[in-house]
């Protein structure tokens, strides 16, 4: 698969490596794909996004990513699941952060040492790469670029696409400005 | 925010969709809390032996999860 990657793709995963190896969790998250594509330039994804205007909001983007890893990576929906259930996500974050620090559940490696593993692929990074794939064959694009992980980021639940559409970039938001039409989702 | 809005007009029927989120988020919160107390318990001194016996599963279970010695 990795063979038909773009060297803007390939740019997206290794710097989502970089974020990690950097202290950012323990394991390569979807998470973490949005926030290299937030940093790259020139590229097709950049041009999305600059294109939805994020040109300037890309630290909101950013801040909004970092509120959901302090809540322990949770999204809206699944903090609003848990509130289904009774229990309050909010407070739970902030009576551990009294004891252990504001970050606590955030999964960051402040005290390098106590964990020691190389980082990983985690599974929903991986799911997103194959969806990436299977986004780039319904557009029969020939390669994957790093707009066909952005198209698949917005395509499965989860935090990364929840502050994505609340900043309007959406599977359909994105397939406009990319192919300026409104072809239906890959599976 | 239209999937959280959906999950919310919905939680209180039977869609299993809702239950199985709130088990999959309440699994995270779960790892995210052991983590945390884990590292706390480290970095007080507790042996992979006690961590482990506090939690109910193998020394070698939370040794592989996360320490390397």
């Amino acid at each position: 698969m990795f063979e038909r990657f773009t060297n803007d793709a390939r740019g997206v995963v290794k710097s989502a490596f970089e974020y990690v190896e950097g202290g950012d969790g323990q394991s390569v998250e979807p998470e973490h794909l949005l926030l290299a594509l937030l940093d790259r330039e020139g590229s097709r994804g950049s041009f999305a996004l600059t294109a939805l205007g994020l040109g300037e909001r890309r630290e909101s983007v950013r801040q909004a990513l970092r509120q959901a890893r302090r809540r322990a990576g949770l999204s809206q929906a699944d903090t609003d699941a848990l509130a289904g259930l009774g229990i309050d996500v909010a407070e739970i974050v902030s009576r551990v952060e009294e004891v252990h620090g504001v970050g606590a559940m955030s999964g960051d490696r402040k005290d390098k040492g106590w964990w020691s593993g190389r980082p990983s692929f985690g599974r929903g990074a991986k799911g997103v790469l194959e969806h990436s794939l299977r986004v780039a064959l319904a557009q029969r694009d020939r390669h994957i670029g790093d707009e066909h992980i952005l198209l698949a980021l917005t395509m499965r639940p989860g935090v990364p696409a929840e502050v994505l559409a609340d900043h309007g970039v959406t599977y359909e938001s994105l397939v406009r400005v990319l192919y300026g039409g409104g072809e239906s989702k890959a599976g | 925010m239209t999937e959280a809005t959906d999950l919310a007009e919905r939680a209180g029927d039977r869609d299993p969709r809702v239950g199985l989120r709130a088990v999959a988020a309440l699994r995270r919160l779960l790892e995210q809390l052991e983590a945390v107390q884990v590292r706390n318990a480290r970095n007080q001194g507790w042996s992979w032996q006690e961590i482990a016996a506090e939690l109910g599963v193998s020394r070698q279970a939370v040794h592989k999860k996360y320490g390397r010695h």
